[in-house]
């Protein structure tokens, strides 16, 4: 197989290192610090007798979100957590597509902000859904 | 209190045999949800899709700091994983739970037979036949969009083909909750000729954002909990920890026996769901 490498691949290996050494980090620290909150918020929850089975699914809502952190309720720090969760494959998306742009590579480029539309109308659909 | 203790420790044993088998934890954790603690099929494969998430950035930080994932080659098919999920995250609303619980029984089904067989096979054998095969495909065009995404030691072929699996996996996984890999590793390695490792590495990497396509449409819908989905991402993102320190130790022979009875009793209750008996 190694017979096989192309110049092209060799160079755009080469090109993606350096993003990928930054979006590494990225993910490292961003899952740490959701699953601190998810900690926090766990803890909260234990420490309240809260059993997660018999609980109705607290509704979500990005607006109650700072009140919830404020007032050490065990939803907030759950919301914020899980929030930090989803948001960091989106990161790593935006992050990677900037690396690519400011590399000269606008095709990866263009395909990283595809990337990102097909799920702003994952949220879009979602919402137009009645969610 | 109880109950999200056992949570906690049902993810984070869920996350210990994910992560020595090379599973996400989605296979796991669906039927964990279901069966041991009664929920509703959709709310489990919601959970399931959050815990996804956490393993796949996890992983993915060790696999793109050591660059091992290719992450230019990610981005493309994750794409399309995406939209997959897209459609399979909307689709799911759109169907029974009787109708997932059978598409969930297939791929226990499935991936219980797989596991078998790879147990039997040697795997020199399979990856030597992999690699033979993907030199017979020849090397794509020299400036070509495809000879840009190979990496360090191989080119990558038959982008079309691994374009229309990652739509496939994408759908796979917003509709059972699963990260995607069994369909994904396979169509990288064995279709486009990308090494195993590469394979697994850059498919852990992109899981999280086939994942997430499906779980914000499931996040809106109010159809995550968060006092389930805290304790047990919480739980398989410790299991994976340790999984991937003790795997060394551990005869995985032994592993994969066990994990294939589990497999199929849980394909057989899934089906019995279906069926409704």
């Amino acid at each position: 197989m190694s017979a096989a490498v192309s110049p092209d691949a060799r160079s755009g290996a080469a090109a993606a290192r350096g993003i990928e050494t930054t979006v590494a980090r990225l993910l490292t620290l961003g899952t740490r610090l959701a699953m601190v909150l998810v900690l926090i918020g766990v803890g909260i929850m234990l420490a309240h007798g809260v059993d997660p089975l018999l609980t109705a699914i607290p509704p979500f809502s990005i607006a109650s979100i700072p009140a919830d952190l404020l007032a050490l309720r065990a939803e907030g720090f759950l919301w914020s957590g899980l929030l930090v969760v989803m948001a960091m494959p989106v990161a790593r998306v935006i992050v990677s597509g900037f690396g690519f742009f400011a590399a000269g590579d606008r095709r990866l480029a263009l395909v990283s902000l595809l990337v990102v539309l097909v799920l702003t109308a994952s949220v879009v659909a979602a919402q137009g859904l009645g969610g | 209190m109880i109950a999200g203790l056992v949570l906690l420790a049902g993810g984070a044993a869920a996350g210990i045999f994910g992560s020595l088998l090379g599973l996400g934890g989605g296979i796991l954790i669906v039927p964990l949800l279901t069966f041991v603690f009664g929920l509703p099929l959709r709310e489990a494969v919601a959970v399931s899709l959050v815990s996804v998430i956490v393993t796949s950035s996890a992983s993915a930080g060790v696999y793109l700091q050591r660059h091992t994932a290719n992450l230019r080659l990610g981005m493309v098919l994750e794409l399309f994983t995406a939209s997959g999920a897209l459609v399979g995250g909307l689709v799911a609303f759109l169907l029974s739970d009787r109708v997932l619980a059978a598409l969930f029984a297939a791929l226990l089904t499935w991936v219980a037979v797989s596991m078998f067989r790879a147990g039997r096979k040697a795997q020199p054998s399979a990856a030597s036949a992999a690699e033979a095969a993907a030199v017979d495909a020849g090397t794509p065009a020299p400036g070509s969009f495809t000879a840009t995404l190979g990496g360090d030691g191989y080119s990558v072929r038959r982008l079309p083909m691994g374009m229309a699996g990652s739509v496939f996996a994408g759908l796979v996984s917003a509709l059972l909750g699963v990260g995607g890999g069994i369909v994904k590793v396979p169509v990288m390695h064995m279709v486009m000729g990308v090494p195993l490792k590469v394979a697994t590495a850059t498919s852990n990497m992109m899981i999280g954002i086939t994942a997430t396509s499906s779980a914000v449409i499931y996040l809106l819908r109010g159809q995550i909990d968060p006092y389930v989905a805290g304790p047990t991402a919480l739980g398989v993102f410790a299991g994976a920890m340790v999984g991937s320190r003790i795997a060394a130790r551990i005869d995985v022979r032994l592993l994969r026996l066990i994990f294939v009875i589990v497999m199929v009793y849980n394909a057989v209750q899934m089906a019995l769901k279906a069926l409704a008996l």
